[in-house]
């Protein structure tokens, strides 16, 4: 066959063929030299025979290939299969489960302290409703298995009211969260659950006396944080008072809430800002995310204080939420100085010392 | 025109296709991965080990101190050659077709 009787299409295959052949071979022969390399430099570099040594030592560390056991010789499940006799409970149990028994049946290790300290607290509320005898001969038998759902329950409910996880993903809500600040504090407190419907109204009384008392939306329940708490307005304690006392309710120790909002928007005063700035001074330990959120918020509400807000207010409050609780005071100080002042060139001097507060910080 | 001069002519043209796929290639990229796919696979299947084990017998023919680079190459390179598996060869060689399908300007 000459080249001529060939079509154009099968010459083209087989140009490619053999075009795409001596690529491998080159790529081949590309690695036989690497590996001549490899070899010649291990060789003047005497590592080349490291893993040959004398004919003994070989055979003692040969490859095992016997069936049941691995490479090196050794037994798999040896003491899978092996039972020991409990020397407490004269029991015999499995040999992996022996070291967990020995601890629950000798009542002593980490676990065990706690299995009976929870006992006893679920036993003391076991008793006030009605308990049978026979539940408690069964907590005895099966420490492990009913233990442990006794455990998740309990978990499952401390988790379930208060935790910090869940309001996270209520974090934007107008405020009506003041539990996840008092999560930890107040945890034995919330889960009791102040229900504002069981107490009597003098009770109530003196509980709006002292706490905040703004009900929550999403669990029902009376912030307890002080007077003053910054997750809810005047506005709220006031309503809050009005619905469950009604008329007669008695004035918050504060203040008019109108008289305070309008003095806050209008004076632009350096005395509001420092004062609402104070939070870094209180009793809880924020969680960063949430000192974020009240950062902004904060800025949000001083929006109408400053004339400049665009340039400024997205790199404050960036930074803010990073080093949130530490810049708390140095804030607000700068804060003061920049809000009576609305024009454009006097803003520009504070700027410069924040930005050099911030290098300090980084 | 006639068979010879026809056949210069494809050769040139050819050799310059082949210049121009070679350098596609190594621009692309390509040629390292294809060079490290192929390094990999021929680990994988043991063919460095048994070639090391012929070169462990050239060192010793040819005396421990005196053995050269060009020895090796010389007594290496055949076997290697020879030795490479058909799987491989064939895996490689479809990517090498694949490329070639993709950036040949034919």
């Amino acid at each position: 066959m000459t080249m001529e009787e060939m079509t154009q299409s099968d010459l083209d295959n087989t140009k490619l063929e053999s075009v795409a052949h001596d690529i491998l071979m080159d790529l081949v022969e590309d690695a036989c030299l690497g590996l001549c390399f490899e070899v010649h430099r291990a060789v003047k570099q005497g590592y080349f025979l490291l893993d040959e040594t004398d004919v003994e030592s070989m055979k003692d560390f040969e490859i095992v290939d016997r069936p049941g056991v691995d490479i090196f010789g050794q037994v798999y499940n040896q003491w899978k299969n092996k039972e020991c006799v409990c020397p407490n409970c004269e029991r015999g149990i499995a040999a992996s489960r022996f070291a967990p028994h020995l601890e629950k049946c000798l009542g002593m290790g980490r676990n065990s302290s706690r299995i009976a300290s929870r006992r006893i607290a679920s036993s003391n509320n076991v008793n006030r409703s009605e308990s049978d005898q026979e539940d408690n001969d069964d907590l005895n038998d099966n420490d492990w298995s009913y233990g442990s759902e006794k455990k998740t329950k309990k978990r499952k409910s401390d988790k379930n009211s208060n935790s910090p996880r869940r309001s996270k993903s209520l974090k934007h809500k107008n405020g009506e969260l003041g539990s996840h600040f008092s999560a930890d504090q107040y945890r034995y407190h919330c889960n009791s659950g102040i229900n504002y419907e069981t107490l009597g109204p003098d009770e109530l009384r003196s509980l709006l006396m002292t706490q905040c008392g703004v009900v929550s939306e999403h669990t029902k329940r009376m912030c307890t944080r002080s007077l003053k708490c910054p997750q809810h307005t005047d506005e709220q304690r006031r309503a809050v008072r009005l619905s469950l006392l009604g008329p007669a309710a008695p004035a918050l120790p504060d203040g008019d809430a109108v008289v305070e909002s309008d003095s806050y928007e209008a004076t632009n005063g350096q005395q509001v800002p420092i004062g609402r700035l104070h939070w870094g001074g209180s009793s809880d330990v924020s969680p960063s995310d949430s000192t974020s959120s009240k950062a902004s918020e904060f800025f949000g509400t001083n929006n109408s204080v400053s004339t400049k807000p665009k340039k400024k207010k997205p790199s404050l409050s960036l930074s803010s939420a990073g080093q949130g609780r530490a810049l708390g005071g140095g804030f607000g100080a700068l804060h003061g100085d920049l809000g009576p002042s609305n024009h454009r060139k006097k803003n520009k001097h504070p700027v410069t010392p924040t930005a050099g507060i911030y290098e300090d910080m980084n | 025109m006639h068979g010879n001069a026809m056949k210069r002519v494809n050769m040139s043209k050819e050799s310059q296709m082949r210049a121009a796929i070679n350098q596609k290639l190594i621009e692309m990229g390509e040629r390292e991965r294809l060079k490290e796919l192929l390094r990999a696979k021929l680990i994988e299947c043991g063919w460095k080990d048994q070639l090391k084990a012929h070169c462990k017998d050239v060192i010793r023919e040819k005396g421990f101190e005196h053995v050269t680079v060009e020895d090796l190459v010389a007594e290496i390179t055949p076997k290697g050659r020879a030795l490479v598996p058909d799987s491989v060869k064939k895996e490689l060689l479809q990517r090498i077709r694949a490329f070639l399908a993709q950036h040949s300007a034919l």
